[in-house]
């Protein structure tokens, strides 16, 4: 069980490709629209963070509930939040874009709109930039602290990180719940300054977690192909396949919820974020988000016997990484720009973003055990079945 | 009507397993087998599809068009009053309906379909072989269309503790 694993030439090719991808992207945006490209930064920032967030969760979900049957893969969670850092960066790199994509960003912004000028004492850049800094300090403390438990826990063993993991856990599930939704408040919700959803943080704090899956399920199932992770059964990916169908209720309910109260409501204000997607240009894509998100996930792992099948579950996966984008593509640009426009920025931004955060996991899980050697549920998950 | 049974009795579910595998290799009759636990490898091993699953998904979509109907019915034709400014038909506030008339029906009639298919109702007798099968011991009860000689013996050799001849009425066994 002594495995660690070395990333493959071909996979560290394929990362510095994608981000030379990413950088001709970026200039090429730069130089020929600088809102949109901006957009697009905040899109795939916050795509990125989700998943790095998502994974996260999920990793502090398992030790909460003492959930031995994900022990044997835990690594690869642990190494997608190592993004976070970099996630971090990339979005101070924002604040010279604040007034592309943000209304109450711009100046004298609040001497004309009465709204705006009621919120100032809570939206203004410092204070804006003041918070991303402290939720930023403290999920990467908090995913420092659980990696150097992890490295610890592989050298010494013991039952000492195992209880430690658990405490920090519960630390993480806080922090995560209060200051990853207001997160998403002050990133792309905020983007509508006139529009509110008291629904909208804890719905992307809970989504995260639904693509995060979908992302470690690619990368067990990419590890598993090359001959790691030699006792993968049936009834670990008969679990991962539930998880997906479980969020992807989760999803559609939370999606309906937010979507329903308002349009039952009618409160021009809150109308005014749904109008142009429901029924203006944006409606393909609206129906899509449901679509992709939703009734495909829901409808194709109804059956466990198909859910877990090796083909259908990467599938999935796929679909819900291109679901995620869609997702937040509709948040943030008919508020920033206010054009559907879609091409080579979109694209290549997001496969430079891929291509980083594939190099940063990659590396992340090279550097620690595969396979938790010294984790107290390790055998409990070796053998679990259904 | 009763008909002599053969009764395999063990202490341990892992003994009981092996001697259904090895039955049914040899394609012998297992009737029932009662125990204090139930066990996934052992429900795996008599392989009893549970049609249940199929017999929701039908009854779901059966309630989905039902109570869509019904909405449609109600909102549109029989009493068409409109309000804030809605049209007559509109779909999202019928999702709700629609999604909690379906799990609500569809749980229902799973768990009556159940408790028809196993025979239970309220104030029903147990049927038990043995007061022991819901203390520490397993029954496998076969019946003795095989050879009776050559089913004890494969019983015995699974690590069976006893083995019990016994009139037992076929209509409370299962059959697998």
């Amino acid at each position: 069980m002594e495995h660690t694993y070395k990333p493959s030439t071909l996979i560290k090719a394929l990362a510095g490709v994608l981000i030379v991808i990413g950088l001709i992207a970026v200039i090429y945006g730069f130089a020929s629209d600088p809102a949109r490209t901006w957009s697009n930064v905040l899109i795939n920032n916050m795509y990125f963070i989700t998943l790095a967030m998502g994974a996260l969760l999920f990793y502090s979900l398992q030790y909460i509930t003492d959930s031995a049957w994900s022990a044997l893969f835990q690594r690869v969670p642990l190494a997608l939040g190592a993004f976070l850092p970099i996630g971090a960066v990339l979005m101070l790199l924002l604040y010279f874009g604040l007034p592309d994509i943000y209304e109450w960003a711009q100046p004298g912004i609040t001497e004309t709109d009465k709204l705006i000028a009621h919120k100032e004492p809570f939206l203004n850049v410092p204070f804006f930039m003041i918070r991303m800094i402290l939720y930023f300090a403290m999920w990467i403390a908090l995913f420092v602290v659980l990696r150097k438990i992890a490295v610890k826990e592989d050298t010494a063993g013991g039952m000492d990180p195992f209880f430690k993991s658990r405490y920090y856990s519960k630390v993480f599930i806080f922090v995560s719940a209060i200051f990853f939704s207001l997160a998403a408040k002050d990133w792309i919700m905020t983007i509508d300054s006139h529009w509110y959803s008291t629904l909208f943080g804890f719905r992307s704090a809970v989504n995260s977690i639904y693509y995060a899956i979908a992302v470690i399920i690619l990368i067990i199932l990419y590890l598993n192909k090359l001959g790691y992770f030699p006792q993968l059964n049936t009834a670990h990916r008969n679990d991962l396949a539930r998880y997906l169908f479980r969020f992807s209720i989760v999803f559609g309910y939370l999606w309906f919820m937010q979507f329903l109260i308002i349009w039952y409501a009618n409160i021009p204000e809150l109308t005014a974020y749904y109008y142009p997607r429901f029924l203006g240009e944006w409606q393909v894509l609206f129906y899509a988000e449901m679509l992709i998100n939703f009734a495909i996930p829901f409808i194709l792992l109804m059956s466990d016997v198909v859910g877990r099948n090796k083909i259908v579950m990467p599938t999935i996966s796929i679909i819900l990484i291109i679901g995620l984008w869609v997702s937040l593509f509709l948040q943030v640009m008919p508020g920033s720009t206010g054009e559907l426009q879609f091409g080579f920025i979109e694209t290549g931004m997001w496969l430079g973003y891929a291509g980083l955060f594939i190099f940063v996991v990659f590396t992340a899980l090279s550097g620690l055990q595969l396979i938790p050697k010294n984790h107290p549920q390790l055998e409990e998950s070796i053998h679990h079945h259904l | 009507m009763a008909n002599k049974h053969i009764i395999g009795v063990f202490d341990d579910e892992n003994k009981l397993l092996a001697a259904i595998k090895n039955l049914k290799q040899y394609k012998a009759n297992i009737k029932d087998v009662y125990g204090p636990t139930t066990n996934h490898d052992l429900i795996k091993a008599l392989t009893r599809e549970s049609l249940l699953p199929f017999l929701a998904v039908l009854v779901a979509i059966g309630t989905i068009i039902g109570a869509f109907g019904f909405l449609y019915y109600t909102s549109v034709i029989d009493y068409p009053l409109r309000y804030s400014g809605k049209p007559l038909f509109s779909f999202p506030p019928m999702v709700v309906i629609l999604f909690l008339l379906t799990i609500l029906v569809t749980g229902g009639v799973s768990v009556l379909a159940f408790l028809g298919r196993v025979q239970l109702f309220p104030g029903k007798q147990p049927v038990m072989i043995d007061p022991r099968a819901s203390d520490d011991r397993f029954y496998l009860v076969m019946d003795q269309n095989f050879n009776p000689e050559e089913i004890k013996q494969w019983i015995n050799e699974a690590g069976a503790l006893e083995i019990v001849e016994k009139e037992i009425d076929t209509s409370t066994l299962w059959g697998f």
